[in-house]
C-alpha cells in the first residue's frame, strides 16, 4: 500500500511538472547572445544601410560593450563576418582584454579587410601593447589602417587610461526612446560630454545664453 | 576637418555674433585632441592649409560612447573607412532661448561645398542671435 502511495504520488508530481515547466522548445530558446545577434542585425553596418536600422547598431554596441563576455569576443575574432570581426576587436580593446593582444596583433598584419585593421590597431593602442605590430601598421596598403596607426602610436606612452574612460562612457548606458530627440523647432536635447581636459561639459550649462553651432564631427570632415 | 578648417576662417564674424561653437567627436579624449590639436589632414600636399598646426577654432567635445550623437540622431550613421563608427557629420544651430533653429549634413559633393556650408552655418547664427 505504502509503495502505491509512493508511485502515484511520484506520478502526481511528474504531471504537476509537466503543466508547470514550459514546452521543450522553449527549454531550447536561450536568449541570443549580443554579438550573436550582431551578427545577425538586419541592416548591418554598409553604405546602403545609411539611414536604416542605425539605433540597432548603437544599441548593441552598448550591449555588446558593456556585456558581452570575453570568450565570446575572442572567438568573435575569427568570425567568417567582418563587421562582425571589427566590432569584436573594438570591444576587446575597450574592455582591456591583455590576452586578446596576440591575436589583435595577428589581425593587424593579415586580415583582408581593412576595417578590421584598424579596429585591431586601435585595440592595440587601448591596451598599449604590441608596439611592433602598431609600427608596421604605419605601412599598411591602406591609408585608413596608417592614419589610425599613427594616432593610436601616441596612445601607447600616454599615462592615461582612455580605455577606461571609454567604459565609464558606455556604462552609462543609452535608452532607444532619446535616440534621435532632436528636432529642429524644438528645445535642443541636453547631453554631457567631455571636453579635451577630461572634465565634464553640459550642454545645458550654456543653452539659451547665447547662439551655439555645433558639429558633430568625422575625423576627416 | 575640412568644414572646422574654413570654420576657423570665419571665427571673427563668429566671436562678432557673441556665438558659441562646439565640435562633438564620438571618439575616446585622446584622438579628440588629436583632432583639435594637429593638423594631421590637411597638412599633406601644397593646400592652403598645409603649413598650419591646428584648423580647429571650436571647442572640441569627446563623446566617446557616442551618446550625445545618437541623442541628436546621428550617431553610426557614416561608413568611413570602410566602418561604421563615426557619426553622420551634421551641423546644429541653437538659437538665443535654447531652440534648435537648424540642421545640416554637408554634402561634400565637391571640393569647395564646404565653404557654402559654413556661410549657411553663419547666415543661421545671424539668425539665433536676433
Amino acid at each position: 500500500m505504502k509503495t502505491v502511495t509512493v508511485r502515484l504520488r511520484a506520478l502526481a508530481f511528474v504531471w504537476a511538472s509537466l503543466l508547470v515547466l514550459p514546452p521543450p522548445t522553449v527549454w531550447s530558446q536561450q536568449p541570443a547572445s549580443p554579438m550573436e545577434r550582431y551578427r545577425k542585425l538586419e541592416f548591418p553596418p554598409t553604405e546602403e544601410n545609411f539611414d536604416k536600422g542605425w539605433q540597432d547598431r548603437v544599441t548593441l554596441e552598448y550591449e555588446i560593450i558593456n556585456f558581452a563576455d570575453l570568450a565570446s569576443l575572442r572567438i568573435a575574432l575569427k568570425d567568417e563576418n567582418a563587421f562582425v570581426r571589427s566590432m569584436a576587436a573594438r570591444a576587446l580593446g575597450i574592455r582591456a582584454d591583455k590576452d586578446s593582444a596576440d591575436a589583435l596583433a595577428e589581425l593587424v598584419q593579415a586580415d583582408p579587410e581593412y576595417m578590421v585593421r584598424i579596429r585591431a590597431v586601435e585595440a592595440l593602442g587601448y591596451l598599449k601593447m604590441k608596439p611592433e605590430a602598431i609600427e608596421l601598421a604605419k605601412k599598411d596598403r591602406q591609408l585608413g589602417v596608417q592614419w589610425a596607426a599613427k594616432i593610436v602610436a601616441g596612445l601607447l606612452t600616454s599615462d592615461i587610461d582612455y580605455a577606461a574612460e571609454v567604459r565609464q562612457a558606455f556604462a552609462s548606458g543609452i535608452k532607444r526612446e532619446v535616440m534621435g530627440a532632436a528636432k529642429v523647432g524644438e528645445r535642443a536635447p541636453d547631453f554631457t560630454v567631455q571636453t579635451l581636459e577630461g572634465k565634464s561639459f553640459k550642454l545645458s550649462e550654456v543653452l539659451g545664453k547665447q547662439p551655439i553651432a555645433i558639429y558633430f564631427a568625422v575625423f576627416d570632415g | 576637418m575640412h568644414q572646422q578648417a574654413q570654420l576657423r576662417l570665419k571665427k571673427d564674424e563668429v566671436e562678432k555674433l557673441g556665438a558659441a561653437a562646439y565640435v562633438v567627436l564620438a571618439m575616446d579624449r585622446y584622438r579628440a585632441k588629436v583632432f583639435k590639436e594637429e593638423n594631421l589632414l590637411l597638412s599633406r600636399g601644397e593646400g592652403p592649409f598645409s603649413k598650419e598646426k591646428s584648423l580647429v577654432f571650436a571647442t572640441a567635445l569627446s563623446d566617446p560612447a557616442g551618446h550625445a550623437s545618437a541623442l541628436y540622431g546621428v550617431s553610426r550613421r557614416c561608413v568611413r573607412w570602410g566602418s561604421w563608427v563615426e557619426n553622420h557629420p551634421t551641423w546644429f544651430v541653437i538659437d538665443r532661448r535654447g531652440i534648435l533653429s537648424y540642421a545640416a549634413q554637408p554634402t561634400f559633393a565637391t571640393p569647395t561645398s564646404y565653404v557654402d556650408d559654413i556661410d549657411r552655418v553663419l547666415d543661421e547664427l545671424k539668425k539665433a542671435a536676433r
